[in-house]
């Protein structure tokens, strides 16, 4: 388990890297992508409970550092994401990209308006900071749905090279 | 069917323990494992950095000649106008300290510049920062001023081994002590609301209602002096638009930012420093 939580917090902290520089790009415009769902979606669908979590939780804390929020909130979104969509898997071929994609991008949706009533204040500009938090997650989602096959295949391979197989590790629910 | 039921809230049984337990771990241990993290980040996110330089590097090595002819010719230029501001720059510094020393007035508080350069960008709805390159190595600390060619940048928020987090002054909730060029009544602005594809904005309160500004005529926006992080005569930005706030004693409004201060690739640290104390 301990090799696997590894793994894949490499691989998040891959994502953190790529997602910076892309950032740091679409600065200029003003534009920003968040891909949270991508940290909770694999591993809440693949892996058993208890990989996936520490997973998502480690992902979640390196999100924390870097951000100018309580060290937590990240990590803690995360586990809530992990634990709902671990509880519904079973209603679906969980095995298949899309459905993977697709809960990566519902498991963003509500991440995004999580963090998003915990930083808008609601003040007399909250509907114009609601447009601008409104694009942002327009282009985080058309991000998340380019990139998460690709995420998922690297998460899929490096757990693979590491001699894990993900159908014996997704068996034990717990 | 009991087993069933608890096996389907043992993932949010298992959420609201580490929950709890998060709750009572130590803010010294958490503040160790923020520390821990963003170190990890760090080296990756600063080689990132060095390989856009590089890229840079190679990018201009293919510009001609006679580029390279052009731009020397306008660094003379650029050089000689600063001989001459530096020159003049001397000559008022001694004439305040002969001033000074007349008045018995307390010596200015000193700064340091040091250039940096810029990591990351991080520009969300939810906040707005930068990453530079340098850190507690060469001796920033939290809440210097930062700025740029085109007036503050923000202040620093976190100081690291190697890097420093910035927050910009178009961060909401960022508050600046700010005056209107050529007047001294303090002005309190606000880091705003930075809608997409198109230049930051901020707001500010506490404007005389004697001040007239439209889009066509905006007035530039300085920093005071007052609130002890920011030296008095820096851009902010400029006031486009005021009106009468509720309580109808001041004016209120919108500041348009630099559209430069998306883009930065360079930043300087004004780090404070220290004046020894006076020998008895």
């Amino acid at each position: 388990m301990k090799l696997r939580v590894f793994i894949l917090s490499l691989a998040s902290l891959l994502l953190v890297v790529l997602l910076g520089q892309l950032n740091h790009y679409l600065g200029p415009w003003q534009l920003h992508a968040w891909c949270g769902g991508l940290f909770v979606a694999f591993a809440a669908l693949r892996l058993d409970f208890r990989t996936g979590a520490a997973a998502a939780f480690i992902g979640g804390l390196l999100l924390d550092a870097g951000s100018p929020v309580t060290f937590g909130t990240h990590a803690l979104l995360f586990l809530a994401a992990h634990a709902a969509i671990f509880n519904v898997r079973a209603r679906a071929p969980r095995d298949e990209t899309i459905v993977g994609v697709i809960a990566a991008l519902l498991a963003n949706l509500g991440l995004f308006l999580a963090l998003s009533f915990l930083r808008v204040d609601l003040g007399p500009d909250s509907g114009e900071a609601w447009m601008r938090d409104f694009a942002d997650l327009l282009v985080s989602q058309l991000v998340l749905a380019l990139i998460a096959p690709w995420f998922f295949a690297v998460q899929a391979n490096l757990l693979r090279m590491s001699g894990t197989h993900i159908r014996d590790a997704s068996r034990g629910a717990f | 069917m009991s087993a069933k039921r608890f096996d389907q809230a043992h993932p949010f049984l298992t959420l609201a323990l580490v929950f709890a337990a998060w709750l009572v771990v130590p803010t010294a241990v958490k503040r160790v494992l923020r520390a821990g993290f963003f170190e990890m980040q760090a080296p990756v996110e600063a080689s990132a950095s060095y390989i856009r330089d590089l890229q840079e590097f190679w990018s201009l090595k293919t510009r001609s000649k006679n580029d390279l002819i052009e731009a020397g010719r306008d660094l003379i230029h650029l050089n000689a106008a600063y001989e001459v501001r530096l020159q003049q720059d001397a000559d008022l510094r001694a004439q305040l300290e002969r001033l000074g020393r007349l008045l018995n007035l307390p010596a200015p508080e000193g700064y340091r510049a040091e250039a940096a350069r810029v990591v990351r960008r991080d520009f969300s709805g939810w906040w707005q920062q930068l990453v530079i390159r340098k850190g507690s190595n060469y001796g920033l600390t939290v809440g210097a001023p930062v700025i740029y060619a085109g007036g503050v940048v923000g202040r620093i928020r976190e100081v690291h081994a190697y890097t420093s987090v910035v927050e910009l002054i178009s961060s909401p909730g960022v508050r600046i002590a700010a005056c209107l060029e050529g007047d001294t009544r303090p002005i309190s602005y606000q880091g705003g609301i930075n809608p997409t594809l198109s230049p930051a904005r901020g707001e500010v309160e506490y404007v005389p209602v004697d001040v007239f500004v439209s889009p066509s005529a905006p007035r530039r926006l300085v920093t005071s002096g007052l609130g002890g992080v920011f030296p008095g005569g820096l851009t902010i930005g400029s006031l486009t638009n005021v009106e009468p706030s509720s309580d109808g004693l001041f004016k209120s409004g919108g500041v348009q930012l630099d559209a430069d201060l998306s883009d930065l690739s360079e930043v300087t640290v004004l780090v404070p420093e220290e004046t020894p104390p006076a020998a008895n």
